[in-house]
């Protein structure tokens, strides 16, 4: 057994008028001779240690020091001593070890309950302990009350205060409850011992309610929990739901690389006129947007070329192949006349003299301008033996309705998101092609007729061979991107080509704009693309220039179907416009 | 005078039928002046204010700088105060007189305000100083301020015949608060700090006492 020393276990004065000392006397004391434990004390202005006055009054083993013996404010020292051995030692102040009794005479009074009676207020008063003699200023108490249910086991905490009652409120009546307080003196920290318990019970003033009903505490979890799933099937019915708008709307595209110097808002306001401007910085290009007709916005095209300018008519512009400037990539040579290259003065002007072959650095330059080439709102050739295109370039090349022009004219898909992907894909399929036709994967606009007919690039009159391509597909597109002709979507084109398959434009592929956007374009043409897979030789229907029929802004602009009138062609309806969304979806 | 005799005459009465307080005055009034009651609550406050802060600066010193270093008070006698004979229990301080207790009041208040000026500049020149306790140095000593100010409106009111002389003691325990020894110097400031700590308990004590024998009549 461990020996345990005598020891001095605590000091308190319980109204600072008295104190008393309390110890422990150890286990040895059964092992030695029994000694005899004294406390000694000494006040800090006295010399001599003096024993306990009264080792009776608080019990075994304890020293009580009545009102006598008691200085407050003064120092005291206590030793826990037998005969010559000092077992312990303790200085303290009194006013430092005051610890109050318990308050008495608890009750409580009921205040109030509620309408329907499940819950009440009450107030519960107390008297400070008798011992404390707080009415003459001496010693100032606050109070700390804590109440629970019968059945639970964690006490509810009040404030500690000065009052000696206080409310208690909302109460269950259908419960009992259990109050209990305790008191310090305000300067201390130390509370002293609880009072009684005191029970409260509704009943017993007959107001209690066993047969209320329970309430139901709110359901937090269940809340939460249908919350989120609510909120997850919402998400997830969004995401896959159909609805573009809703899908951009909750679910914002990311916004493209921008074109410098060009405010896709310019686009969306549908002041092409300032577009243009911005955009025909070149010497070369005019562009020209309106005429009279409100509904018709033209795209003028800069005829400076000298070689163009050679043209006797707009026709032999547009067929002739001399002027292709089109995608050397692309194979077309068409002139480049109403293309990007003339914009943007940072953009390197490619060479669109150049032959056939294209290069990648060229093709490159070539499609940049191609998609910064707003004005280029042309049907592209649907290159439909190219089915590795998978992007909105492509889509353009397969181009819903198809000229049969020469294809040499190239057509520009404005898509300038869809420069980089189709970039190999093109180039792929232009090497494919450069045999049969030049791809034209772009339109260049030479000219706008005084009809308001936009004049491009002289298709590739080699292209004539092929036959016009039915920009029609025989799938359903989405409709919600792709763009149509208006000719396309009303009929399906038929081609007057060699070419085996030529997918239908499906009437269901109208929006209610007449236009679709490049996306569902671009998703049609790769459904095209694979649908058509068939058709390896087929040379892409030449590239289709289109006048703006209808300018529907911000949300587009719808080409003329017409389309300029190319002997022996049919020129099928000129698709090739490019909704502003999807300019924007380009346009930086 | 007219008016005085009015504000006095309408004071006694409302002092009569137990009203406890009267409007505060307003800043800046000239003639308005707060009941003895209003003063002997503010009073208690302020004092209950200081003990408090005072506790705290003890409790956060000892901690802060009491590693291993042996805190223990030195004997009381060497508090500077030791000299002024104030009641040491209750019944002591039942049988004062109010007046008297009152002049005590105010003689700790005064003993202590040049320490207490003292104690705020050289505890901020103590190495590592929590900013706590440079605010609470600072604090205790306007709060001292302020209560002596207070006690003596109260004294002017209350008293009645003259003033009695002043009774504070001097203080000459500066140099042991720039002591060049850290540690006898840190103990020169734990002990004033636990001087002013029991005088302010003292001082809180003694003025609840008065607020209930004169305003309360006993009764608080």
């Amino acid at each position: 057994d461990i020996l345990q020393w005598p020891q001095i276990s605590k000091c308190r004065s319980p109204e600072m008028e008295t104190f008393s000392c309390f110890w422990t006397a150890g286990n040895f004391y059964n092992l030695t001779v029994p000694r005899i434990l004294q406390l000694l004390y000494k006040k800090s202005n006295e010399e001599d240690w003096k024993e306990c006055p009264d080792y009776i009054t608080s019990g075994q083993n304890s020293c009580y020091f009545n009102a006598s013996y008691t200085s407050v404010w003064t120092p005291y020292c206590v030793q826990l001593a037998s005969k010559n051995e000092v077992y312990d030692k303790k200085c303290f102040s009194v006013d430092e070890i005051v610890l109050p009794d318990p308050p008495v005479h608890l009750n409580w009074t009921l205040l109030n309950t509620s309408q329907t009676g499940i819950h009440g207020d009450i107030q519960v008063r107390w008297d400070p302990p008798p011992t404390a003699d707080v009415r003459k200023g001496w010693i100032t108490l606050e109070y700390e009350l804590q109440y629970k249910e019968v059945n639970e086991t964690k006490w509810k905490e009040l404030k500690p205060r000065l009052s000696t009652m206080v409310p208690l409120y909302s109460l269950k009546t259908a419960r009992d409850y259990e109050i209990r307080i305790r008191s310090r003196q305000r300067t201390s920290e130390k509370f002293g011992e609880f009072s009684d318990i005191l029970y409260v019970s509704f009943s017993q003033i007959g107001i209690g309610c066993e047969h209320c009903t329970e309430e139901v505490e709110f359901p937090w979890f269940l809340v939460v929990v249908f919350g989120v799933c609510g909120l997850a099937v919402t998400v997830i019915s969004i995401m896959l739901s159909k609805q573009p708008r809703l899908k951009m709307l909750i679910f914002p595209p990311v916004p493209v690389p921008k074109i410098k110097g060009i405010d896709p808002d310019l686009l969306k306001k549908g002041k092409l006129d300032e577009v243009n401007s911005i955009l025909a910085c070149h010497d070369n290009y005019k562009t020209q947007l309106y005429s009279d007709d409100l509904w018709v916005e033209f795209i003028e095209l800069d005829i400076e070329d000298p070689e163009e300018k050679n043209r006797a008519s707009d026709t032999d512009r547009l067929l002739s192949e001399d002027h292709l400037k089109s995608h050397s990539c692309l194979g077309t040579k068409d002139d480049d006349s109403g293309r990007a290259s003339c914009c943007e003065p940072d953009i390197p002007e490619t060479d669109f003299s150049a032959s056939d072959t294209c290069d990648a650095t060229s093709d490159s330059g070539q499609f940049k301008k191609a998609t910064e080439k707003e004005e280029d709102l042309l049907c592209l050739d649907r290159q439909d033996n190219d089915e590795s295109l998978p992007s909105l370039a492509r889509t353009d090349l397969q181009h819903r309705h198809r000229n049969t022009q020469s294809e040499n004219s190239s057509v520009w898909a404005p898509f300038e998101d869809s420069v980089e992907s189709p970039r190999l894909s093109v180039h792929t399929q232009i090497s494919n092609q450069n045999s049969l036709t030049s791809t034209d994967f772009y339109a260049q606009v030479s000219d706008i007729t005084p009809a308001g007919r936009v004049v491009l690039s002289p298709g590739q009159k080699s292209k004539l061979g092929r036959a016009q391509r039915a920009g029609c597909t025989e799938q359903n597109f989405t409709m919600d991107n792709t763009y149509f002709c208006e000719a396309d979507v009303k009929k399906c084109i038929a081609v007057t080509s060699h070419e085996e398959n030529e997918p239908r434009v499906q009437e269901q592929g109208y929006n209610e704009d007449g236009y679709f956007t490049t996306e569902s374009l671009s998703t049609t043409v790769a459904n095209l693309g694979a649908s058509t897979a068939a058709a390896p030789s087929s040379e892409m229907p030449v590239a289709d220039y289109t006048s703006i029929h209808i300018v529907q802004s911000p949300q587009g602009l719808v080409l003329n179907a017409t389309a300029l009138p190319v002997p022996d062609k049919e020129f099928n309806v000129s698709c090739g416009y490019v909704s502003t969304d999807q300019l924007n979806k380009i346009m930086p | 005078g007219l008016l005085l005799v009015a504000l006095l005459v309408s004071h006694m009465l409302l002092i009569k039928e137990g009203v406890t307080s009267l409007p505060i005055c307003p800043k800046g009034s000239v003639n308005c002046q707060l009941s003895l009651e209003e003063l002997f609550d503010r009073a208690v406050k302020v004092s209950h204010y200081i003990h408090f802060v005072s506790s705290e600066m003890l409790y956060e010193f000892a901690e802060h700088y009491a590693q291993g270093r042996d805190f223990i008070a030195k004997a009381v006698n060497s508090c500077h105060t030791a000299s002024l004979t104030t009641p040491e229990d209750k019944e002591q301080a039942q049988q004062i007189h109010h007046e008297d207790l009152l002049n005590l009041i105010l003689g700790i208040l005064r003993s202590w305000n040049d320490p207490l000026i003292h104690l705020a500049s050289e505890v901020q020149t103590i190495k590592e100083a929590p900013e706590t306790i440079l605010w609470k140095a600072v604090e205790i000593e306007e709060q001292n301020k302020r209560l002596l100010e207070g006690m003596e409106k109260i004294v002017g009111r209350v008293h009645s015949g003259e003033v009695e002389n002043d009774i504070h003691t001097p203080w000459d325990g500066l140099p042991s608060l720039q002591l060049a020894d850290e540690d006898s110097r840190l103990s020169a400031f734990y002990n004033l700090l636990h001087c002013f700590h029991r005088d302010s308990h003292k001082i809180d004590n003694y003025l609840k006492v008065l607020k209930c024998r004169l305003i309360h009549d006993n009764n608080c």
